[in-house]
């Protein structure tokens, strides 16, 4: 088999979503002695990225978006001790730790997860609390796993203040130059996201993933 | 009949299982083996059906759905078991009428039955979008204000006093109960004072719909909504909301907005889901009635070809099979003062006329800003009635609908959409009348659609 072979078998896993047969095919590229930064990078996030094509496609819909997730997440934790074992500070396509949640009162959690999984796909550590998450703990996490990016979602008008107060949280605590905070939700437009002193919105998730690709300068 | 107290103990003792295994393995996995096994298809030229064989497979499909997985707590994490008995008893016990209102204003919906001899009834308002205080009053009046609007409902007040609303705050008590203020204040005005209701929109978490619970403010012949959580999810939220129903006898609506295109895929599986969403909602929403309304991933609204055919699935699953109360939500993408937003409306009617649905609206610009009015309402009741005068059949639906989506379907393409004007920018708030362009529009595309052939 060539070390072709077993990237496409990896990148294979991935699209289809298969959770234990991308954890498989990594262990077997591994044992084959294929470089584990070609794994994570030609295997599992060029599987990824198709995915993501795919959905915007319409070819994918949020489960097949999930379940790439999972077989990306099973694969990297058997691809990621070798990795950080060869490559110490290396030069992988992994681009950021992302915390992501739908702020609190809001419990809407389609577009958020949407988001995350894409996030996952282009390569970010995320971080993904769920819904109705007070301020305080979104940033308490930001802080404990040391993110660069947070990421917010409201999709109803009365829970999007929330957004806001965070960011004042953050400026009071003196911490805000530390985040990249990133906001988004139906009603959130570009203007207000300005106002309240974000760093953007996105449309949609794709825009969203270029907009945290360009802000974290990858 | 399952007691509502089964409903909440079940919640505490069911099996637990992660909300993500919920999603991915009960949602997505049993939707997606069904949707192969009675082997559903969408037809994105065909969004009006008239195949009974594919309706039936749609019903089963939904119906085993909620039979096998039930529904989930999202506090507890636990499935709320529902046997197949009970499911039967839900649907048993689905309200074939149910009077809205009191007086010379009450309005009997009623269970639609494909090819119903009577006409549908209307929702007039723009339910759940945000509208500033300023000019709720004159917004809501100029639904209330429309003869063939049956009954009202209304937006989301997001400032009251210029105090920025904020769900779960109490803050959101003082909305609701103003919203409710406003909406009767309206009623009196237009001479409507006993117009059934579908309010308390203005309360997102349970706050503002317990404090509305009230004769002052909502009735026991109005109704309120309880969400279903995408998808077949519950919370005690929400739960809250029924029970608070339960002595006080307000009516439920039950709302579940399927993802189409999210956890159950394509617009095959995001109907089986919808079939399912109410089954469970006949017990965990206490629901007498329901509102249909599949939200597209990408676009939002009801006008996409992918939404249509989820509506005219859905409601046609359940005109032929198990006949029930739906009123279906009109929240096209485009906004007043916009052609577009008139042919969308157009498209939706046809649909929902054909297909067994009464209907609400219109939520104008995706219902996320106050740019809608009374006047797409309008169109929303004629085209709808001229469709059920006309004995229109599904085919003719079909083509109508065909006909009007190149008049509208590049607004999805369109980077900000199609928002369109705010309500202050298409009515004189004074009379409250839309101003005379908007008013040429409307007839301009009333005279369009009647040389397509609609007996307006």
């Amino acid at each position: 088999m060539t070390e072709n072979a077993y990237l496409q078998a990896i990148a294979n896993a991935v699209i289809d979503g298969e959770a234990e047969d991308a954890a498989e095919a990594t262990k077997a590229a591994l044992e084959a002695n294929v470089d584990p930064l070609e794994i994570l990078n030609k295997g599992l996030m060029d599987g990824a990225e198709e995915v993501g094509k795919r959905f915007e496609r319409n070819e994918y819909f949020l489960p097949e978006l999930m379940l790439a997730g999972r077989a990306l997440k099973g694969a990297m934790e058997v691809v990621k001790p070798v990795l950080l074992e060869k490559y110490s500070g290396g030069e992988s396509k992994v681009k950021g730790k992302v915390v992501s949640a739908t702020v609190q009162t809001d419990i809407h959690d389609i577009g958020k997860n949407i988001v995350s999984s894409m996030l996952t796909a282009a390569g970010f550590e995320v971080t993904d609390l769920g819904v109705d998450v007070p301020i305080k703990s979104i940033i308490d996490k930001a802080e404990e796993i040391d993110a660069k990016i947070i990421a917010l979602s409201a999709l109803l008008t009365t829970s999007m203040p929330f957004m806001k107060d965070l960011i004042k949280l953050l400026e009071a605590r003196g911490i805000r130059e530390k985040y990249i905070v990133l906001v988004g939700g139906a009603s959130v437009t570009a203007d207000w996201a300005k106002a309240i002193g974000s760093d953007g919105t996105a449309r949609n998730a794709a825009d969203a993933v270029k907009l945290a690709r360009e802000k974290i300068g990858a | 009949m399952l007691n509502y107290l089964d409903i909440l103990d079940r919640a505490h003792n069911g099996p637990y299982i992660s909300e993500e295994n919920w999603d991915l393995e009960k949602i997505a996995m049993t939707t997606k083996r069904l949707v192969k096994k009675y082997k559903i298809e969408w037809n994105k030229e065909e969004l009006v059906t008239d195949d009974d064989a594919l309706s039936k497979a749609i019903f089963d499909a939904g119906y085993e759905l909620a039979v096998e997985v039930g529904a989930y707590s999202r506090t507890t994490e636990r499935i709320i078991e529902i046997s197949q008995d009970e499911i039967d008893d839900g649907i048993r016990n689905m309200p074939q009428t149910l009077v809205m209102g009191e007086g010379k204003d009450a309005r009997t919906l009623y269970a639609r039955h494909l090819d119903d001899e009577r006409a549908p009834l209307f929702f007039g308002g723009s339910p759940g979008t945000p509208v500033p205080e300023r000019i709720f009053l004159a917004n809501v009046i100029s639904y209330m204000q429309e003869p063939l609007i049956d009954l009202a409902t209304c937006g989301t007040l997001v400032e009251v006093d210029g105090r920025e609303v904020r769900t779960g705050n109490p803050i959101e008590i003082v909305s609701t109960r103003r919203e409710l203020q406003y909406m009767r204040q309206g009623l009196k005005r237009v001479g409507r004072a006993g117009m059934g209701m579908l309010a308390a929109q203005s309360s997102v978490s349970e706050l503002g719909d317990l404090a509305a619970a009230h004769p002052d403010y909502l009735r026991k012949c109005d109704s309120h909504l309880v969400p279903v959580l995408n998808e077949l999810k519950m919370d005690h939220r929400n739960i809250s909301r029924a029970v608070n129903s339960l002595e006080y006898g307000m009516i439920n609506a039950s709302l579940p907005c399927v993802i189409v295109g999210g956890l159950g895929g394509g617009p095959a599986g995001s109907a089986v889901v919808n079939v399912a969403s109410y089954l469970i909602a006949n017990l965990t929403c206490l629901a007498d009635y329901h509102i249909l309304h599949p939200i597209h991933v990408r676009h939002i609204a009801t006008s996409t070809r992918e939404v249509l055919w989820v509506i005219n699935a859905t409601a046609q699953a359940f005109a032929r099979h198990a006949p029930t109360i739906i009123v279906s939500d009109i929240y096209p993408k485009s906004g007043a003062g916009t052609k577009e937003l008139l042919y969308e409306t157009a498209a939706n009617a046809i649909v929902n006329a054909v297909s067994g649905g009464h209907l609400e609206g219109c939520g104008s610009a995706d219902g996320n800003l106050p740019n809608c009015s009374g006047l797409e309402a309008r169109l929303m009741a004629e085209v709808a009635l001229a469709s059920h005068r006309m004995k229109m059949s599904r085919k003719e639906a079909n083509a109508f609908v065909l006909q009007l989506l190149p008049k509208y379907e590049h607004v999805f393409a369109a980077e900000n959409g199609n928002p369109g004007k705010p309500f202050d920018e298409v009515y004189d708030l004074q009379k409250i009348e839309p101003l005379d362009f908007w008013q040429k529009m409307y007839e301009e595309v009333k005279t369009e659609l009647k040389e397509m052939g609609l007996k307006l």
